[in-house]
């Protein structure tokens, strides 16, 4: 259809250009490329550098002005009678000293100098907001260790690992076969069941919440991880869609070929289909995994009352109490919950790279 | 749970089938973990939730038709009861509401929710691009974000007084920047900027889909010497169209059913009409408001107009996306 | 490949199902307790309910007593009405207050018949608080928890603005400016405006107070609702069960036009975006930077990390009267519960033996007297530097809970309420005409009842 490419002008400047001039403008794109690639970066992910500021601070440095640094911030302190003393910057007499604070009120503060405390306090005449104080960056990586400790983190990840994994392998297995079916075999009534496949999906789970927790609890699988698992055994809509577009992409005459060769369906599936699709299938196997990790209210629903069983996305809600947030610990344990499919979404990524190879040798 | 199907279809009359109805069998095989979840798992609540549409279903009382009430159908004829619920929908000036709230959100929301990960998967894409492992994940990182915890950042990150995104503003020059949360004017614009954390997936399949792009085709390509945007739209573009398709109709599906962010932050933005997305007024009306019955008829309501925008597209799919295998 | 899906669907049943053998393992009568309609998700409630639940299991050998702890309070009351709706209903429910218990009203069991069926003796409870829990539907609950209305105060910031601290006796005076004034709505005003100070230092009685830039604020109603609001006015009902009548109590008026004045003319109570901004980060009073704020002895909870001194003051009075919006919470048991009778040993062991504990994890001064004082010195244990906890067991003369009061169609009409706090306190609410907006309050709350009575 649209492959053929049409005749575009010739670049002359290009062909033309001693060889130098070209290594210069490949380099010159590579930098501009990149460079634009991490400037939107930047932008995109500074939300992320917000969750992050949060998660190392105190309970004290929540409190933010307009004004504040993004840093986590703390007064510098200087020790006087067994009190924590905040120091500002005062200028008395036409030289600006750093000076612990005694006391304050609206008019004047009682100081006295760290560095010179036998001299006695001093009183200065003025409003000590309108004072720079002086501050040292305060970060509170133990944030994330008391997150850890108060939910028990290794058991919430154990079981959000087991989830996701039983799940993802379900998901892949049942979805690369329905997927298959759907885009490579001719199905009496196929584009109709497509649409009910789809219609799954279209209905809102709100209404069928509650029939399908019946379901479960009518078969006594509440309380257990097989609501969460099991129904994956049997493939969905969003998976089956996404690799049964990905199979339609991929020329037929590969299976025709192997067909001719004596193989069966199972085989071309196996050594056709499935290795050309490794982008696609690891796609879905991280979607499903990353979904998984991040559901929130199944787990909630069928396993209340087992906490030993809970997944991390219902254990950081203890951080989230109607009355009292702490935002510093639910952002410190989304940190950490992400760091497995980060890592495990690094590994998986390589296949892309490998993808453009495969395919370019294979046809 | 396919072998037995799989063996028997292997001895016995096999050789008497034709090609075609030997394909056919080995479709049913390789569909049939789909069909038997669908009736064990699917089927019964989705049907559950349509007879629901014609009861007064309240969470804690007795199920009853709407047809079963006398003294409506003294009124009204027993048919116009059943339909109550149904009834209500057109109406009731709230559910209208939120309905239009919805298709406009989506007027915005759906071309951005394409058009954005595109690009990221193009960029991410270009032979130009250094550090690509790297950049990759970060570009997917927020997709992994927790859910709670990302609308938490968000409202901090869109407060119109602290919020970093003012912050940044404000260094810019824009000395007044909107109050994005609680100014109706601006909340969509919030909505979007929030919702372009969740493009991770999107941009995953386009890029997994671009990877898949043969070689020969761009180096075809360059040898008739086509540019960067030509070979786009021309080679990159219809051959990624299937996956195009797919992120669309998933796109449109989720917009309809757009639900956990104005839910989250329901607590500060209630009042506002234009954060009244259906799907939320349909949580409510069901569980906030006991009203299971009507907010059953509401899915419904729901799934009509989402499943019609994606049969329509569908349609139209044959104009647009191209299949290497012929469809 | 496919008997590696036999194998993995074999694994996860088995490991999945090991849980659920244990549970039925023993022959016990099982009583579910529902937590998250109210307090008692909090991360440092969670350990002391499940050792209440523990000590209840270990005591003997009929029931077992199970936690079924909703984690999160957004979600929670779905899944209840989920539980409820699919035939899975929990026995008891609670701690929960009116407004969290009304969303699910006409599910709860009369408690009389039991009471006297199991000998259980009501008399122990002042009548006057019994009396509160009994409802159309019967007596629905044991008074439990009482949390009156207070004013947390921010001592270091009264300090540095010369401030005396609020009374913390009804009837005392306040010394402002060198005069004994009394304790009122309009001094408090006065303070308030003191303690309101901007980046540069002016405070909001200054002309030159810059409201963009406000770094401390003087007063704030913390997380309540606006009915809660209302009532420091005065509580009157909005609501006339025998008309179906729904008119606007004065108390609403004076009190919506107080806070109007409070946030956009006068500047010392936060508007919303001030509320979420990082500012009043963790929560307003906590950030250290509301001198006073109203809100109910349930705060107590939260306030472990707040660094600056705190104590307790009494709240203002109003055309001579004190009002402490009270919050009442109960355990109750669901109608639905197949085990009526072990659940109601249990409740009364969750109001006796297990309720110090309990009650001071959530913070809640007892509905028993006698567990009125114990209570108390757990309170100054936890925060010694507290020092008038007199103030809450003072305020109970003076409490009153009409702002939790029941009318029909409860949870449309309490976001009818949110709607005008988010209207008053949100973007626009500068701009808005308050007595309209009460007028069309009345009007929406008449049609939300009058689609239910129909």
């Amino acid at each position: 259809m649209a492959t053929t490419v049409n005749k575009a002008t010739y670049n002359k400047a290009v062909n033309t250009s001693p060889f130098y001039a070209v290594q210069l403008r490949k380099f010159a794109t590579y930098g501009l490329v990149t460079m634009f690639a991490v400037l939107f970066l930047l932008v995109y992910l500074s939300p992320l550098a917000n969750m992050f500021m949060v998660a190392i601070r105190s309970q004290e440095q929540l409190s933010q002005t307009a004004d504040s640094s993004i840093f986590p911030m703390g007064a510098k302190k200087y020790e006087y009678k067994g009190k924590q003393l905040p120091i500002f910057k005062v200028e008395i007499d036409g030289v600006t000293r750093e000076l612990a604070q005694v006391s304050a009120t609206r008019r004047s503060s009682v100081f006295i100098d760290p560095a010179n405390p036998e001299a006695g306090e001093i009183t200065w005449e003025g409003n000590w907001r309108t004072l720079e104080p002086v501050q040292v960056m305060e970060a509170h990586f133990e944030n994330f260790a008391e997150a850890w400790e108060l939910i028990n983190f290794p058991r919430l990840m154990g079981n959000t690992l087991f989830i996701a994994v039983t799940g993802m392998i379900g998901t892949l297995l049942s979805c690369i076969c329905v997927a298959y079916a759907f885009a490579r075999f001719p199905i009496p009534g196929k584009n109709l069941m497509f649409i009910i496949l789809l219609g799954t999906i279209i209905l809102p789970g709100q209404v069928t919440l509650i029939p399908t927790y019946a379901f479960f609890a009518s078969i006594k699988w509440t309380g257990t991880w097989l609501p969460l698992i099991v129904p994956h055994f049997f493939a969905n809509a969003y998976n089956v869609f996404l690799l049964r577009q990905y199979f339609l992409t991929l020329p037929r005459e590969l299976d025709e070929a192997a067909m001719i060769d004596g193989a069966g369906p199972f085989r071309i599936l196996l050594n056709v289909i499935i290795p050309q699709s490794w982008a696609a299938i690891i796609s879905v196997g991280v979607f499903h995994f990353v979904w998984s990790w991040n559901d929130f209210f199944g787990p909630l629903i069928y396993l209340l009352g087992q906490k030993e069983l809970q997944p991390v996305s219902v254990g950081i809600q203890v951080f989230n109490f109607q009355y009292g947030q702490r935002p510093d610990l639910i952002q410190a344990t989304s940190l950490m919950a992400m760091a497995i499919p980060v890592i495990i979404f690094f590994l998986a990524q390589r296949v892309f790279m490998r993808g453009v190879v495969i395919t370019g040798v294979e046809k | 749970m396919t072998t037995s199907t799989a063996t028997s279809a292997n001895i016995g009359p096999e050789s008497r089938l034709t090609i075609l109805q030997r394909q056919r069998r080995w479709g049913w095989v390789f569909l049939s973990p789909w069909i038997f979840g669908f009736f064990v798992f699917t089927f019964f609540p989705m049907i559950a939730s349509f007879v629901f549409s014609f009861t007064n279903f309240r969470i804690g009382e007795p199920i009853q038709l709407l047809s079963d009430n006398p003294a409506c159908v003294a009124e009204f004829g027993s048919l116009r009861c059943l339909f109550g619920n149904w009834e209500k929908m057109f109406t009731d000036p709230v559910t209208s509401n939120a309905l239009g709230v919805t298709l406009r959100f989506m007027l915005i929301a759906a071309p951005i929710s394409i058009l954005f990960p595109l690009g990221m998967a193009s960029l991410l894409n270009s032979k130009f691009l250094l550090g690509k492992p790297i950049l990759r994940v970060l570009f997917y990182m927020p997709f992994m974000v927790p859910a709670i915890s990302g609308v938490f950042i968000w409202q901090s990150y869109l407060n119109g007084q602290t919020g970093y995104l003012n912050r940044i503003l404000r260094l810019l020059g824009i000395t007044e920047p909107p109050n994005w949360l609680f100014d109706s004017a601006y909340m969509h614009t919030a909505f979007v900027l929030i919702g372009l954390w969740g493009v991770g997936n999107a941009m995953l399949t386009m890029l997994a889909s671009m990877q898949g792009v043969p070689t020969e085709l761009y180096e075809a390509a360059r040898v008739d010497g086509a540019t960067g945007p030509v070979v786009f739209w021309k080679i990159t573009l219809p051959m990624i169209s299937p996956v195009i398709l797919y992120n669309l109709v998933l796109s449109l599906v989720g917009l309809m059913q757009y639900f956990i962010v104005p839910y989250v932050m329901s607590n500060t933005t209630r009042s506002d009409p234009s954060a009244n997305f259906i799907n939320l007024h349909l949580y409510r009306t069901g569980f906030a408001f006991g009203d299971m019955g009507f907010a059953s008829a509401q899915a419904w309501l729901i799934f009509i107009v989402a499943l019609a925008f994606t049969v329509g597209i569908f349609a139209t799919s044959r104009r647009w996306v191209y299949y290497a295998s012929g469809g | 490949m496919k008997r590696n899906v036999a194998l993995l669907l074999a694994l996860a049943f088995v490991l999945a199902l090991v849980p659920l053998a244990n549970a039925n393992a023993q022959d016990k009568v099982v009583v579910t307790w529902f937590i998250g309609l109210g307090t008692g998700t909090n991360v440092d409630q969670i350990p002391v309910q499940e050792a209440v639940a523990k000590k209840f299991n270990e005591s003997q050998t009929e029931i077992e007593l199970k936690l079924n702890i909703a984690a999160s309070n957004q979600a929670a009351p779905d899944v209840l009405s989920t539980l409820i709706a699919a035939g899975d209903a929990p026995d008891i429910v609670g701690p929960v207050g009116w407004s969290g218990a009304n969303l699910f009203a006409g599910q709860y069991l009369d408690l009389k018949p039991l009471v006297e069926k199991m000998g259980y003796d009501l008399s122990q409870y002042p009548e006057a608080l019994v009396k509160q829990y009994e409802s159309p539907e019967g007596l629905i609950g044991i008074p439990f928890a009482v949390f009156p209305g207070v004013l947390y105060i921010n001592k270091d910031l009264f300090d540095e603005a010369g401030l005396a601290y609020p009374p913390t006796e009804f009837g005392a005076k306040y010394m402002l400016n060198g005069e004994e004034v009394d304790w009122t709505w309009d001094t408090l005003v006065e303070v308030a405006k003191i303690l309101t100070v901007d980046a540069n230092g002016e405070d909001a009685t200054s002309d030159a107070f810059d409201p963009t830039k406000i770094v401390q604020y003087g007063f704030d109603h913390q997380w309540d609702t606006i009915r809660a609001d209302f009532d420091t006015f005065g509580g009157n009902p909005f609501y006339d069960a025998a008309t179906g009548k729904v008119t606007v109590p004065d108390n609403w008026r004076e009190h919506a036009k107080f806070m109007y004045n409070a946030i956009w003319v006068d500047h010392f109570m936060p508007n919303n975006t001030a509320v979420n901004s990082d500012l009043l980060k963790p929560h307003p009073f906590a950030s250290g930077k509301i001198a006073m704020s109203r809100t109910m002895l349930w705060y107590t909870c939260c306030l472990a990390d707040l660094k600056s001194n705190w104590d307790l003051a009494v709240v203002p009075s109003y055309k001579g009267n004190y009002y402490s919006v009270t919050d009442m919470d109960t355990f109750r048991i669901m109608k639905a519960s197949k085990n009526p009778e072990a659940a109601f040993k249990v409740l009364t062991y969750l109001q006796g033996e297990a309720a110090l504990d309990l009650l001071k994890a959530y913070g809640a001064y007892p509905g028993l007297p006698e567990l009125q004082e114990p209570f108390i010195k757990g309170l100054q244990e936890k925060y010694p530097s507290v020092q008038n906890w007199g103030v809450a067991p003072a305020s109970m003369a003076y409490a009153i809970s009409v702002h939790e009061s029941y009318y029909p169609n409860f949870a449309k009409g309490q976001l009818r309420f949110a709607d005008f706090a988010t209207l008053l306190r949100g973007d626009q609410g500068a701009s808005i005409d308050v007595d309209a907006e009460l007028d069309k309050l009345a009007a929406d709350l008449q049609t939300i009842i009058d689609e239910v009575k129909k």
